[in-house]
């Protein structure tokens, strides 16, 4: 580039003027309204039992599933841009129940943190785990809050009592209405179940005929269903999780490290709100006055010695 | 405030504050002179040469400082309010399924969905919620066994978010009112006294308590200087706390009354509401608003404070300054070529 003197007089201070209005604008300019998306979703996290089998790895250290499960929940929330709602729910027995509606995530960091830590077996209302039924109930409670979020289900996907595949219990909601993911907790392996009692402390395992192997609805019929008698062991049941996810149109996610994996199936799946906020113009003024006022005294002759 | 004291929402901008020595490398040797000794020495324009390239380093400095996302952080701030500390106990059993001031046993039968008595407590409660802005409230979930769910706190959106999450759904199974009342009381456990605290029990039964039971639970809320609001919603019309002639034999014995005068025993300040129709609900609730208010300590978290306009300004007035000098230059320049 070779500009004679005089026009690169001008030119500078053409170049300056502008930097002076951008400067103006973002002085002066107020902030302008726009439309962010933010979803709301409910966690819910599965606290029966199975839950205690410590096959799940955070850094390198195994640690039980409901800690996992806790710990990527609270990954979660903390990787949401603020705006997104969340809320709390956990699963025992055959329903979810909503402990806290969704809620800003950035103002409400602490209170939700400090509630997801209260959250273990001990609040465990019964001791059977009936995933299926659970995540039916979940959808359900999910139509009564508004708006409406979706759901991530936090689950091993152990059934207990199990269910026989003929004999599924059937999804009577609208597919596709209330939207989630599936996050799979737990290993491969079929790992014996640690049981415990009601206050929390462990009391060994559960034993092979402390627990049902069959499809209560098959009991008299045990030729119908021939499959080993490994109930009362427990692994993150894949198969059975993508048939739910299937029925009820969720998303599934097995044991993901990063909470950017979730957030990304939820951004998928879920249906984004809008929300207004106030978006300031002026960091985009000014680092375009920045940029334009480099160039201005940028050493053109650096350029020309090379 | 200190340039050192403020944070940087963007501090990987500051990087760019090299960019601001930019001026002084930039000697623009464009025009053609036989020998720069013949240059006159100049002291004026050379003190003016040196302050234009010291304004164009201050406007660099502060476009990237004001860039970089200057910010004071939040900060707790204690002051004196008016209010009280709230830990709502809300009974979660299945009973508060059903409906809420019915006038027949028959009625009773009947579950309740729009009028259930979570439904109603949830829908007077939040209205409590709302009316009270300096209050801290906590939550505690209790049915078959306590869970301290919500920690004492300001956000109204998160209790507000948990006492309409309790209206979801059935009931669990039954009521265990001694470890929710101790569980309440703990959750004032390694707080500093701020001001007048409060359990406040939502529930449609009572429970007959052990000896011991009820001597830990007097000498906890004793200790911890706590009192006990009862807000008594019973299902059917009639049945009332305190004895009266024209009982039915049938209550005489009910649990709702012994607690009742387990706590009127106690000497723990202690007030009963007795709710029998939504009017009373309401004038249960405005009672308790209104008498509840004595000084609160309330701390407070004064959001964060973007800084970066006074950095702005100083840019631009510096820009305006050089713009002014660049353009007077300009204009003389081409005055000289002419």
């Amino acid at each position: 580039m070779s500009l004679s003197h005089q026009s690169r007089m001008i030119l500078s201070a053409l170049t300056m003027i502008i930097v002076l209005l951008l400067l103006l604008a973002a002085l002066l300019l107020p902030k302008i309204e726009r439309n962010i998306k933010v979803m709301d979703i409910l966690f819910v996290v599965d606290i029966t039992q199975s839950m205690n089998v410590a096959d799940a790895t955070i850094d390198e250290q195994v640690v039980t599933r409901i800690e996992w499960a806790k710990h990527y929940t609270r990954e979660t929330l903390a990787a949401l841009p603020c705006g997104n709602h969340a809320g709390l729910a956990v699963f025992s027995e055959s329903r979810s129940l909503v402990l806290m509606n969704p809620v800003e995530v950035c103002d409400n960091y602490h209170d939700i943190s400090q509630m997801l830590s209260k959250v273990d077996g001990t609040m465990a209302w019964a001791q059977s785990s009936e995933v299926s039924k659970a995540v039916f109930t979940a959808i359900k409670a999910v139509d009564l809050i508004k708006p409406e979020p979706s759901i991530v289900f936090l689950t091993d996907g152990h059934e207990s009592p199990p269910i026989h595949d003929t004999l599924f219990p059937k999804f009577r909601g609208d597919l596709g209405k209330v939207t989630g993911v599936f996050v799979g907790v737990g290993g491969e392996d079929l790992l014996p179940i640690p049981k415990r009692d009601e206050k929390g402390n462990s009391i060994g395992f559960w034993g092979v005929n402390e627990v049902l192997h069959r499809d209560v609805y098959l009991s008299g019929r045990a030729d119908l269903d021939q499959r080993p008698r490994t109930e009362h062991l427990s692994s993150q049941k894949q198969s059975h999780l993508e048939t739910l996810a299937d029925m009820v149109g969720f998303d599934y996610v097995t044991s993901p490290e990063r909470a950017k994996t979730l957030i990304k199936a939820l951004a998928n799946t879920a249906k984004p709100r809008q929300q207004l906020v106030n978006y300031d113009l002026s960091p985009w003024l000014s680092a375009a006055a920045l940029f334009l006022l480099i160039l201005v005294y940028f050493p053109l002759q650096v350029l020309r010695w090379k | 405030m200190s340039l050192m004291d403020l944070h940087w929402s963007q501090p990987y901008l500051l990087l760019l504050l090299p960019f601001a020595l930019l001026p002084w490398f930039n000697h623009s040797q464009e025009k053609t002179i036989a020998w720069s000794a013949f240059v006159p020495k100049d002291p004026w324009s050379t003190t003016v040469g040196l302050s234009l390239k010291i304004l164009s380093s201050i406007v660099l400095i502060s476009l990237i400082l004001g860039l970089a996302g200057p910010y004071e952080p939040e900060k707790k701030v204690e002051r004196l309010g008016e209010g009280a500390e709230i830990v709502l106990l809300l009974d979660r059993s299945r009973s508060m399924d059903d409906a809420f001031a019915v006038k027949t046993q028959a009625a009773l039968v009947s579950v309740g969905k729009k009028d259930s008595k979570r439904r109603v407590a949830k829908s007077y409660l939040t209205e409590f919620v709302k009316k009270r802005p300096d209050d801290r409230f906590g939550f505690v979930l209790f049915s078959s066994q306590a869970i301290k769910l919500l920690s004492l706190t300001y956000s109204k959106e998160a209790i507000l978010a948990t006492i309409n999450a309790n209206a979801i759904g059935k009931g669990l199974k039954d009521t265990n009112m001694p470890d929710a009342l101790i569980k309440a009381a703990e959750m004032f456990e390694d707080q500093p006294y701020r001001g007048s605290r409060i359990v406040l029990l939502v529930s449609d039964g009572g429970q007959i308590l052990t000896e011991e039971e009820e001597k830990k639970i007097a000498s906890l809320y004793k200790r911890m200087k706590i009192s006990i609001n009862w807000i008594y919603m019973s299902s059917m019309v009639g049945v009332t706390l305190d004895a009266s002639d024209s009982d039915s034999y049938l209550w005489e014995d009910l649990p709702e009354r012994k607690l009742h005068d387990f706590f009127n025993s106690t000497g723990i300040p202690y007030q009963a509401f007795e709710a029998r129709s939504l009017k009373t609900f309401a004038e249960a609730i405005d009672e308790i608003n209104q008498q509840q208010y004595q000084t609160l300590i309330v701390e407070q978290t004064l959001p964060r404070v973007s800084k970066h306009q006074p950095f702005y300004i100083i840019a631009f007035l510096a820009m305006l300054a050089l713009t002014f000098a660049q353009v007077y230059s300009a204009w003389g320049v081409r005055k000289a070529h002419e």
